[in-house]
């Protein structure tokens, strides 16, 4: 199986843990912004925030 | 709105005059800049009217009685349709008004109608295949960015198509369109004005807000505006204040910490220069003004990639599944896109929340509000995909939303105010950041800055 291949179905596979079935086509044109997403989101692993509990938003009175 | 008040309550014009006006001139000139997506001619000059006959009878009238706005196409107005700026939403006709737009009526403000935006606000450029591009004013030869994702908003106010109007800021929506368009944009901070009836794109990241020619209006509008909502669980129960009372134009002694490192050295030179001449000029006035860095802005983009990615897909899901082809190309993928995004990308995006949170609150410790671009560039071309910034090449998209995002983030209100123009004529904005609820005090300094300039009294030459 070549990379693009590999890619397509990893991205197939995905799309249906996320509940979506979207064609070879839709796949190729979102690959793009999903490899270069995926690179940010990766970078989150290097933030220092140990066992900081997760903010969700300013809350007050 | 400021001026327009005063002289329709003292009856020195009246409101029908002035809705017709605006009316004309949105006839005149919006089939080129494209601000509106639906225009309420009837209604507004019925209400304009109907405030005249209110002003003669002598009867009271709220602060905005008789002066006309007009509303980003995401705030729901019973009985106009809501488009959100989509197709698929292209006949929804809402059974009731968005919270902000009850208040404003019952402040006496009336509408014009309902402005363009990016669809489903999911976009800084301010594009939109469906209602057409809007048109940034300032340039009648090349075809510029107004900005988004609340692009009619900015385009209307700074074309005086709109004498105010309402934006909405995930991710910048509100202050990206003000810079560009060198108008006066306000994100109150999260909870201070109620999100009910407004079509979200990320619940956590959405503030609405007003979009104004001065601080001094973003202060009326937002006093209308604010406070808690039952229809809005976000809401605060701290109470309104005045926000006019604060505009003192006094900052002898006020603390600005004007923001480096990733702000100022990811401007490009044209825009930094601009903005560090403008906190000279606040020194110049009795500020104090010291330079800050904030930590951790480098993994900002991460965070609302996953926050906004996950609660954008959330919203649009059954949407997505069902009318995918109706959707813009563009937003469909980046929709698409979220679906990548785990479950722990999610709470780690959660955790760099609270990290820039107490990273902003920190340099707010010992300082009244922060001062930095609002965005790194000013308007470029339509079809521009790459800019150069003063850090490196960036995608145009990550650099319109790069200062802003921080804030949305941490839930602080900032607000953007033209601070001057480049070399070729076009606005550059800045904006001051504050604690969380001390709106008074970012609008107090905006204001003082507009008593120190006048470049948000410049208008673009049209028509």
């Amino acid at each position: 199986m070549n990379d693009e291949a590999t890619d397509l179905e990893i991205l197939r596979r995905g799309a249906q843990l996320a509940g979506f079935t979207w064609s070879d086509a839709e796949l190729l044109e979102i690959r793009p912004l999903v490899m270069a997403g995926a690179r940010v989101l990766h970078s989150l692993e290097d933030a220092p925030v140990a066992d900081m509990e997760p903010a969700t938003h300013y809350r007050t009175v | 709105m400021t001026d327009l008040a005063r002289m329709i309550a003292t009856k020195a014009i009246s409101p029908v005059e002035v809705v017709r006006a605006h009316l004309e001139r949105i006839a005149a000139l919006d089939g080129e800049l494209r601000s509106y997506i639906t225009v309420c001619d009837d209604a507004a000059l019925t209400a304009a009217r109907a405030a005249e006959a209110q002003l003669m009878a002598g009867g009271p009238v709220g602060p905005l009685h008789g002066v006309p706005y007009a509303l980003k196409d995401l705030y729901d107005t019973a009985g106009i349709r809501t488009t959100g700026g989509s197709r698929i939403l292209g006949d929804r006709v809402p059974a009731a008004d968005a919270t902000v737009v009850q208040r404003l009526a019952q402040a006496g403000a009336i509408s014009l109608g309902k402005l363009n935006m990016v669809e489903f606000a999911y976009g800084p450029e301010g594009l939109n295949p469906h209602y057409g591009h809007a048109r940034n004013p300032w340039d009648r030869a090349v075809h510029r960015m107004a900005g988004g994702s609340s692009s009619g908003s900015g385009v209307a106010v700074a074309a005086g198509l709109a004498s105010g109007a309402l934006g909405s800021d995930t991710g910048g929506s509100i202050r990206i369109p003000s810079s560009l368009c060198g108008i006066t944009g306000l994100k109150p901070t999260y909870g201070r004005v109620s999100r009910a009836g407004v079509l979200p794109l990320a619940w956590s990241m959405d503030h609405a807000g007003p979009m104004t020619r001065s601080a001094a209006d973003c202060a009326l509008m937002l006093r209308a505006m604010a406070g808690y909502d039952a229809a809005d669980a976000s809401t605060s129960v701290l109470p309104v204040p005045d926000y006019s009372v604060a505009l003192t134009g006094d900052i002898k002694g006020l603390r600005v910490g004007l923001l480096r490192g990733f702000f100022l050295d990811g401007a490009a030179p044209e825009v930094r220069a601009t903005v560090e001449t403008a906190a000279r000029a606040l020194a110049g006035a009795g500020a104090v003004v010291d330079d800050v860095n904030l930590d951790h802005m480098q993994h900002v983009a991460g965070a609302s990639l996953a926050i906004v990615g996950s609660e954008a897909l959330a919203y649009h899901a059954e949407r997505l599944r069902t009318r995918a082809g109706e959707f813009d190309p563009d937003v469909a993928r980046r929709l698409r896109a979220g679906a990548y995004v785990t479950g722990v990308h999610y709470v780690r995006g959660q955790q760099v929340r609270a990290l820039v949170r107490d990273a902003v609150d920190g340099a707010l410790a010992r300082r009244d509000v922060l001062l930095a671009p609002s965005t790194p560039i000013a308007a470029p071309p339509v079809d521009a995909r790459q800019v150069e910034l003063g850090d490196g090449p960036s995608d145009v998209r990550a650099a319109l939303i790069r200062f802003n995002r921080p804030f949305n983030l941490s839930g602080h209100p900032s607000c953007s105010v033209p601070c001057g123009f480049t070399a070729g004529g076009l606005p550059v904005g800045m904006q001051f950041v504050g604690r969380p609820f001390d709106e008074a005090t970012v609008l107090r300094a905006a204001d003082a800055w507009q008593r120190l300039t006048d470049f948000h009294t410049r208008r673009p030459v049209l028509g």
